[in-house]
């Protein structure tokens, strides 16, 4: 087994600010479900981290087996950024390397807005075919898309139009009894933001601004995050 | 720029009593599931975690509540965050979601409300399945409001 030299810990670069005041006791790994799937858990990551190891996390499934959701954070007597790490780590890999879909997501919404390519004719046709059948039920109700001064922009979720569009008709049920004014854009109105998940800072930011450039340009009071 | 999360508004709207549910609709025993991202991470990051306002929105609408354990901000992830449900590691998430799955089915509950498009997809379409619970129903938290809103009809 080759030395590892303390002089190593100058090249590390995942995002751990305070992961040197760890103490080792394993509280953080102790509460976590994927403790143990390919040999590592988190007091393992943070270990790697400090002795600049960090290629070797870098190419493991861990950081992308954890699901980010921050309970060994709570736990962590000396709250030390984990997240942090955990998802640097997933920054920095090559981006053809992360794992399934999430990338080509981030890639999709750059490209169309969305992160499953829906073409805007289509979601166009869908809010108006769904709208005129929830108006069976709410006599009047349409869609409002781009209505400018509406006190509630709402983003959302491509997954409903993708897959379950008649989810969205419990929102648009709620805000019609209540008599709101509110909109969505008919361009960059995903919610999800996939560089979240990815690491990708550049790309999250991007996206974020489209969204904040929707709320600008159609002068609404509010954005609502639906997730 | 102001902005609010889905759970401001629906608590809003019940209070100011802008719409109006009947909870009589739900009946069964009704458990809530603390999504990381409104919880903690929200709590680290924004200062406030939404542990209580979906709790009262739930029991706003449901007659029999009861908490899972652990819950609020030491709750158990579903299993299928941070991308996990879109990510190839599919054994590893229905591994890690066991934790949630016992939880759930601890409460006895029979209907699981869930504020989060990915914690709803994860405990609805995989762990139902995979550990035998399929008699749960379950709900986003909108979506619980929506079934059990009050439509008065409209003066013109």
């Amino acid at each position: 087994m080759e030395p590892l030299l303390l002089s190593k810990r100058e090249k590390r670069r995942l995002a751990g600010q305070y992961a040197d005041l760890c103490l080792t006791c394993g509280t953080c790994a102790g509460g976590c479900p994927v403790t143990g799937v390919d040999g590592l858990d988190v007091r393992k990551v943070v270990r790697l981290a400090l002795l600049g190891l960090d290629q070797e996390v870098i190419d493991s499934r861990f950081p992308w087996v954890c699901t980010l959701c921050g309970r060994c954070e709570h736990a962590c007597p000396m709250n030390i950024d984990l997240v942090k790490l955990l998802r640097s780590a997933r920054g920095m890999r090559d981006r053809d390397k992360v794992p399934g879909v999430l990338h080509k997501g981030v890639a999709m919404c750059l490209k169309t807005g969305n992160n499953v390519g829906i073409p805007h004719e289509d979601f166009m046709f869908l809010l108006q075919d769904l709208g005129a059948e929830l108006a069976e039920e709410l006599p009047g109700f349409e869609v409002p898309v781009d209505k400018k001064g509406a006190k509630y922009l709402f983003t959302i979720n491509s997954k409903e139009p993708f897959a379950e569009p008649e989810d969205m008709m419990f929102w648009w049920r709620i805000l019609t009894a209540a008599g709101e004014s509110w909109t969505v854009a008919s361009k960059n109105w995903e919610g999800v933001n996939w560089g979240l998940f990815t690491g990708d800072d550049a790309s999250m930011k991007e996206i974020v601004g489209r969204v904040v450039q929707n709320y600008k340009e159609l002068e609404c009071e509010y954005l609502v995050l639906p997730e | 720029m102001k902005f609010l999360s889905v759970h401001d508004l629906l608590k809003q709207y019940l209070e100011e009593g802008r719409i109006k549910v009947d909870k009589s609709i739900h009946q069964e025993l009704t458990t809530f599931h603390d999504p990381c991202n409104y919880g903690r991470k929200s709590e680290r990051t924004f200062g406030h975690g939404y542990y209580e306002e979906p709790r009262w929105i739930t029991q706003q609408c449901c007659e029999n509540f009861v908490d899972m354990y652990p819950n609020r901000a030491n709750n158990f992830c579903c299993g299928a965050g941070g991308g996990a449900w879109a990510s190839p590691y599919v054994e590893e998430r229905i591994f890690y979601g066991r934790a949630k799955a016992k939880q759930i089915k601890d409460t006895g509950a029979k209907l699981l409300i869930a504020p989060c498009h990915n914690c709803r997809d994860q405990i609805m379409k995989s762990l139902r399945k995979e550990y035998d619970f399929m008699d749960v129903e379950v709900k986003y938290l909108w979506e619980l409001v929506a079934d059990s809103l009050i439509i008065e009809p409209k003066d013109e």
